[in-house]
């Protein structure tokens, strides 16, 4: 299995490298046909589907284990939602749903939500890309059974729509909108954790790229006659991203390795709170060494620094993880921290 | 990127047994008032006695083979064994230097009279070192180390100082860096070699310096023209540079970066645990995540050395984060202290804090500095 996930890492890269470019990045509309071909290369090499069961006509490579593939995605700053898809799909096949062709968004937040004769109404929040898809997957409690809610009609009021540089998101108000699919969650299926863990993988990918943009840039750009990367205040400043990108890498890899070893381990929480404050970071850091061209629209490094953006705050920010993990060793546990930790 | 992987290494159960086995020992020498737990206790709190009989339980020189006396077991075993002792402020001081980096260079680089005359003396915990990098006019900027050493009939002779050497007048060694050659115009990393100094010889002198918390662990060594046999090369002459750098390695990466105020930690959650629950759950998971990071972090490190690699950059990524999060969490209890007054902590908690808030500012000095760490992370990212 490791063989075939090197396989498709390679191919990956191979299809983003010949499709993403940032002028793709600033049109993400389902008119645009170099959108719809890079679609149509992912969904012919099976990347969609590749933690979904092979009964469902998946690759069944475990979630975990795919992560690697996630960050690759948004390292290239790819356009598209396919880290969501591939965690929808997951979801609705460990969850016995069919999962359909195509874009597959989902919904981390909502309001209100109700649920007759097979009809949901309510507000969904914060939706990406749904501008390029019918089909959302929703995850819901109901008479305390965790559910997951397939839609592959969405259509609604549209409530707030947040359209800059970086992905899309809507708020989309909907009423008796038709249920596809309805299915309780399998025990071991977090929604939360797993959308915490999906979130800071793309933020690593993400962070790579604008480590390398910032090393490219400095060392390129030249003032008192000198590259930047020649300064030791630029070096130092750099090398902090490192050291912050270093310490969410060796949080995610612990999850890439071990799986999540219970649902509720910790690690998904040490996870989110690494990744999300070495975003904090790194925004602030490769903003300030490219100057005022990072701060511009044609170049790239916004469209990576605004997903980050987005990203930290999905699905529990900082403080979300931060009392969650200590409230769980103060109030769960006689334990003093060392044997706790060990 | 691909420089900096730390790749996820296991606990397995022999480790946590180990562990286990490690932690009932401390318990009972807490029980028995054999030591008291004690902030930064691998730099402040020597007792050869217990270094002897940590020895005894084959704790030390663990990775070293068994023909020098060690006990050929892995450098994650190590890693164990020595969080324990960290986490629980025990009295390592003495043989720390010697078991964390001394021994496994003299066992990589010595020949073979000094590994059969010293290593086993270290395992057994009876054998101390000193570090003989800096000088009084060498910090950061170690390869402009004056200290110079002489060809003679009879081997070498040693003249100069070195400073901040911490337990010096404890230890019975020192590994001394010293010019052996004039710097090259291109490359000042030519012509330093390594010494292995006894420090009984006669025209050794070693003065105390007492530090800001009014303790002694600091010294100057003076090299007064001190004879050194033929054998006191340490590995090759000229060679001095590449293997510091691999010492500085085994230095920098260990849980003593994040753990050296970790029984201030406990104690404080201990007893503000119900105040905590109300306003410091926020504080308490980050806390949290920080230090599990790091120790899987360290432990991948370790593992890296087991399989030896030579991990100086991933060294210099746990030291810099292991020192700020100490300074990180010294702040954290300081603003606590507006929730739970000071004054009004216990005595024995209130020292712990001082004492750490005192001592924090060497964390990112000893060991290499928060600047060199950044130096040294931005070579290897292609910036210098």
């Amino acid at each position: 299995m490791i063989e075939e996930l090197e396989i498709i890492l390679e191919t990956t890269s191979k299809i983003l490298q010949k499709h993403v470019n940032h002028s793709l990045r600033q049109n993400i509309v389902s008119e645009n046909t170099d959108i719809l071909n890079l679609w149509n290369d992912i969904e012919k090499n099976g990347l969609p589907k590749i933690s979904v069961k092979e009964k469902f006509g998946g690759y069944e490579i475990p979630f975990f284990s795919i992560l690697p593939l996630i960050k690759i995605v948004n390292n290239h700053g790819t356009p598209l939602p396919l880290s969501e898809t591939i965690l929808s799909n997951y979801i609705l096949s460990e969850s016995d749903i069919n999962p359909p062709n195509g874009i597959v968004t989902f919904a981390s937040d909502t309001k209100n939500l109700q649920i007759k004769n097979n009809m949901i109404s309510g507000e969904i929040l914060s939706v990406p890309y749904l501008n390029l898809t019918k089909n959302l997957l929703i995850v819901h409690e109901l008479n305390n059974v965790k559910k997951a809610i397939l839609i592959n009609e969405i259509n609604g009021e549209i409530i707030h729509a947040k359209n800059f540089l970086a992905e899309p998101r809507y708020n989309i108000k909907v009423e008796d909108l038709n249920i596809a699919e309805i299915r309780p969650i399998k025990n071991n299926i977090d929604f939360n954790f797993l959308g915490a863990i999906l979130r800071s993988a793309q933020m690593i990918g993400a962070m790579e790229k604008i480590l390398d943009l910032s090393i490219n840039y400095c060392s390129e750009r030249k003032q008192f006659g000198r590259a930047l990367s020649k300064f030791q205040a630029i070096q130092h400043q750099i090398s902090e991203m490192a050291v912050e990108l270093s310490a969410s890498s060796a949080a995610l890899s612990t999850i890439t390795e071990l799986g999540l070893v219970e649902k509720n381990s910790n690690d998904a929480a040490i996870l989110k709170i690494r990744a999300g404050f070495a975003a904090g970071k790194i925004i602030a850091i490769s903003h300030q060494v490219h100057g005022a061209i990072g701060f511009t629209k044609e170049y790239e490094l916004s469209y990576f620094t605004k997903n980050l953006n987005s990203w930290r705050n999905d699905f529990g920010n900082e403080s979300f993880w931060e009392e969650f993990l200590g409230k769980r060793f103060l109030e769960k546990n006689n334990k003093n921290l060392w044997e706790y930790l060990t | 990127m691909s420089k900096f992987n730390f790749p996820f290494i296991k606990e397995t159960n022999e480790l946590s047994n180990l562990r286990k086995e490690v932690r009932e020992f401390i318990t009972n020498c807490i029980n028995n008032n054999e030591f008291t737990p004690s902030p930064d206790a691998w730099v402040f709190s020597a007792d050869p006695s217990f270094s002897k009989k940590i020895g005894s339980k084959g704790w030390l020189g663990m990775s070293f083979p068994r023909e020098y006396g060690g006990h050929q077991r892995t450098a994650l075993e190590r890693y164990v064994v020595t969080e324990e002792l960290l986490s629980s402020g025990a009295p390592v001081a003495a043989h720390w230097i010697a078991d964390r980096q001394s021994g496994s260079q003299i066992l990589r680089y010595g020949n073979e009279k000094q590994k059969s005359s010293i290593i086993p003396r270290i395992t057994a915990g009876e054998c101390f070192f000193a570090i003989g990098m800096s000088e009084p006019d060498s910090g950061s900027d170690l390869a402009s180390v004056k200290t110079k050493a002489t060809k003679t009939k009879n081997g070498w002779k040693l003249e100069g100082r070195k400073i901040w050497s911490t337990g010096a007048h404890l230890a019975h060694y020192m590994i001394v860096l010293a010019r052996t050659s004039p710097a090259s115009e291109k490359n000042r990393h030519e012509g330093l070699s390594q010494f292995l100094v006894d420090l009984s010889l006669p025209n050794v002198k070693i003065t105390g310096i007492p530090d800001m918390t009014g303790q002694r662990h600091f010294n100057e060594t003076l090299f007064d023209n001190v004879e050194l046999s033929d054998d006191s090369l340490l590995g090759e002459e000229g060679k001095g540079w590449k293997q510091v750098v691999g010492e500085l390695a085994l230095e920098r990466s260990g849980p003593e970066r994040f753990l050296s105020h970790f029984t201030l930690l406990d104690s404080f959650i201990n007893e503000f645990r119900n105040s905590l629950i109300h306003s410091g759950t926020k504080i308490v998971g980050k806390l949290i995540s920080e230090i599990q990071t790091l120790r899987r972090m360290s432990f991948s490190v370790a593992s890296m050395l087991h399989n030896g690699e030579s991990p100086e950059t991933q060294a210099a990524f746990v030291k810099e984060l292991g020192n700020k999060f100490e300074k990180m969490m010294i702040e954290t209890l300081r603003e606590f202290s507006n929730i739970v007054p000071l004054h009004e902590w216990p005595n024995q908690l209130q020292n712990l804090f001082e004492d750490a808030t005192l001592r924090i500012p060497s964390n990112s000095l000893r060991g290499g500095t928060t600047e060199i760490m950044k130096g040294i992370i931005a070579r290897q990212l292609g910036l210098r």
